[in-house]
C-alpha cells in the first residue's frame, strides 16, 4: 500500500512541495527575525494585554497606534496630574514596543517627561531606546542633547538644539513653549515674544493660546521693568 | 486550462451575486473613516497613521471577505448540491478545485486592491506619499491571501459543515500568526516528543509572519532584495501546492450523495 502510495505522482509532488516549504520557511525565519527574539528588549516591567494582542495578532502597528491615542488621553487627563503622570514612561515604553519606528512617541514622551515632569532619567531612557531602534533619526539626537543641557542647567547650549528641532517643522508643539521659556530664562526676551506670538497665531489648541497670551503679558511687564533699569539688556 | 478558467469565472460571478462586495464597500467606508478619525485624534504623523491603519484594514477586509465567501459558497455548493452540476460536466475534480481557487482569489484581489486604491487616493489627495515598502507590503498581502484561499478551499473539501470550514480557516489564520511564538517555544528546553509535535505544527501551519510586511515597512534594518522575493514566492507556491494536492485528494475521495 505504501509503495502504491509513493508511486502516485500527486503524493510525490506533495512530498517535494512540503520539503521545499520546510526549507524556505527555515531560511526565511532569519530574514523575518534578523535578531533572535530576546525578552529583555521589551519593557517586561509593564505587563499588558495590549502588547500581547499586538504581538499575537500580527497587527502591531494597528494596536500601537490605538494605544498611542490612549497614552495621549492619559497625559491630557488632568486627574492624572495628582500622581505626576506616574505611568507616562511605562505607557510610552509600551507604545514604542509596539511601534518602534514612530518617532513622535519618543519626542513627545521625552519632552513631557523631561521638561514638564522633571524626570530626565526616564526621558533619556526612552530616547536611548528610540535612537537604538532608529539610528539615523536626527530628531531624537537633537532632543537628547537638549535634555542633557537642561539637566545641567546649561540653557545657552540647549537653545540651538531646540531651535534646530523646531525649524524642522515636525517638533511637538510643547517644544516651542519650552524654547520660549528657555529664551526668557537666559534673558532673550525679544525671541521669547516672537515665539509666544507664533503660538497664538498658529496653535489650534485654545488652552495653549490662552497660556501663550498670559506668558506674553507677563513678559511685556518684565521687559518694561528691565527697561527702567539703567544698562538693561532686555531687548538684545 | 480553459475549463479551469470557466470554473473560475463561474465562481467569481457566483460570489459577486451573493452580495459579498457589499461587505467590502462597508469595510472600506468603515476602515477609511476610522483611520481618518484616529489619525486626527492622535498626535504625530497623521499620514503615517492613516496609511498604517489603512493597510491593516485592507488585510482585515481580505480575511473577512474570504471567510464569508467560504461560508456562502459552502452553503450553495455542498448543502444545496450545486457541486453536482459542475462535476457532471467534463471537468476533473482537480480542475474544479483549481478553478474555484482562482475565482475566490480574484474576489480577494479585488477587495484588497480596491481598499488599497481608496487608501492611496486619499493619501495622494492631501499631497502625501507612500512609504518605500508600501507596494511590497501590498503584494505580500496578496500572496498571503493566495495561501489562505488555497487553505480555505481545501478545508471546504475536507469539512462536513459550513461552520467547520469557517472555524478551521479562522483558527489557522490565528495560529499562522503565532508562528513566532511556536519558534520561540522550540528554542526552549522541552521533552523530545513535545519538541517533535511543535516542529510538526510549525511546518504544517502557514507561516503568515513572512507575509506581514506591513508591520515592518518603517524598519531601517529591513532588507528586501531579489533573494528574499524569490524565497517568499517559492514558499508561497510550495505551501499552496501542498494544500491544493491535499484538497484535490480529499475531493476525489469524497462521495457525493
Amino acid at each position: 500500500m505504501i509503495h502504491s502510495l509513493l508511486t502516485d505522482w500527486k503524493i510525490r509532488i506533495l512530498i517535494a512541495a512540503f520539503a521545499i516549504q520546510v526549507f524556505t520557511s527555515g531560511t526565511l525565519y532569519s530574514w523575518v527575525h534578523p535578531e533572535p527574539f530576546v525578552a529583555q528588549k521589551i519593557a517586561t516591567d509593564v505587563p499588558s494585554a495590549v502588547r500581547a494582542a499586538g504581538y499575537l495578532s500580527g497587527f502591531r502597528l494597528l494596536v500601537g497606534h490605538l494605544f498611542w491615542i490612549r497614552v495621549i488621553q492619559y497625559y491630557g487627563d488632568i486627574d492624572n496630574s495628582l500622581d505626576r503622570y506616574a505611568k507616562l514612561y511605562d505607557y510610552c515604553s509600551l507604545a514604542t514596543d509596539l511601534n518602534p519606528h514612530f518617532i513622535p512617541i519618543y519626542t513627545y514622551g521625552a519632552a513631557a517627561l523631561s521638561f514638564h515632569l522633571k524626570r530626565p532619567e526616564q526621558a533619556v531612557k526612552l530616547l536611548q531606546k528610540g535612537i537604538l531602534a532608529n539610528p539615523s533619526e536626527t530628531r531624537l539626537k537633537l532632543i537628547y542633547a537638549a535634555i542633557a543641557y537642561q539637566n545641567t542647567e546649561q540653557y545657552d547650549k540647549m537653545i540651538p538644539f531646540l531651535e534646530a528641532q523646531i525649524q524642522r517643522g515636525d517638533a511637538p508643539e510643547m517644544l516651542v513653549n519650552i524654547l520660549a521659556n528657555t529664551y526668557t530664562k537666559v534673558g532673550r526676551y525679544q525671541d521669547a515674544v516672537e515665539l509666544w506670538k507664533r503660538i497664538i497665531k498658529y496653535s489650534d489648541n485654545q488652552s495653549e493660546q490662552i497660556e501663550a497670551a498670559q506668558k506674553l503679558q507677563s513678559l511685556y511687564q518684565t521687559i518694561r521693568a528691565s527697561e527702567l533699569k539703567p544698562g538693561s539688556k532686555a531687548l538684545r | 486550462m480553459k475549463r479551469v478558467l470557466t470554473v473560475a469565472v463561474f465562481t467569481f460571478r457566483e460570489l459577486i451575486r451573493s452580495n459579498i462586495l457589499i461587505v467590502w464597500v462597508c469595510s472600506v467606508i468603515g476602515i477609511c473613516g476610522l483611520s481618518y478619525l484616529l489619525s486626527i485624534l492622535s498626535y504625530g504623523d497623521a499620514l503615517k497613521i492613516f496609511t498604517d491603519l489603512g493597510l491593516a484594514g485592507a488585510e482585515l477586509a481580505g480575511w473577512m471577505v474570504l471567510l464569508l465567501s467560504l461560508a456562502v459558497s459552502y452553503n450553495t455548493e455542498m448543502d444545496q448540491k450545486a457541486i453536482f452540476l459542475q462535476l457532471a460536466k467534463p471537468v476533473s475534480r482537480g480542475e474544479y478545485l483549481l478553478g474555484r481557487v482562482f475565482g475566490f482569489f480574484t474576489m480577494n484581489l479585488l477587495v484588497i486592491l480596491g481598499t488599497v486604491a481608496v487608501l492611496v487616493f486619499m493619501v495622494l489627495v492631501v499631497n502625501g506619499s507612500m512609504p518605500s515598502y508600501f507596494w511590497s507590503s501590498v503584494f505580500f498581502m496578496v500572496l498571503e491571501m493566495l495561501v489562505l484561499t488555497f487553505l480555505g478551499l481545501t478545508y471546504q473539501m475536507i469539512a462536513t459543515s459550513m461552520v467547520r470550514v469557517v472555524l478551521y480557516t479562522f483558527f489557522t489564520i490565528i495560529l499562522g500568526r503565532l508562528i513566532d511564538e511556536i519558534q520561540w517555544l522550540l528554542e526552549k528546553q522541552h521533552a523530545p516528543i513535545l519538541k517533535f509535535i511543535l516542529t510538526l505544527v510549525y511546518y504544517c501551519l502557514p507561516n503568515l509572519d513572512l507575509f506581514n510586511l506591513k508591520d515592518r515597512i518603517y524598519d531601517p534594518t529591513l532588507v528586501l532584495g531579489w533573494t528574499q522575493w524569490q524565497e517568499v514566492l517559492i514558499y508561497t507556491f510550495a505551501y499552496s501546492a501542498v494544500v491544493f494536492i491535499i484538497g484535490w485528494i480529499s475531493l476525489e475521495k469524497r462521495e457525493f450523495r
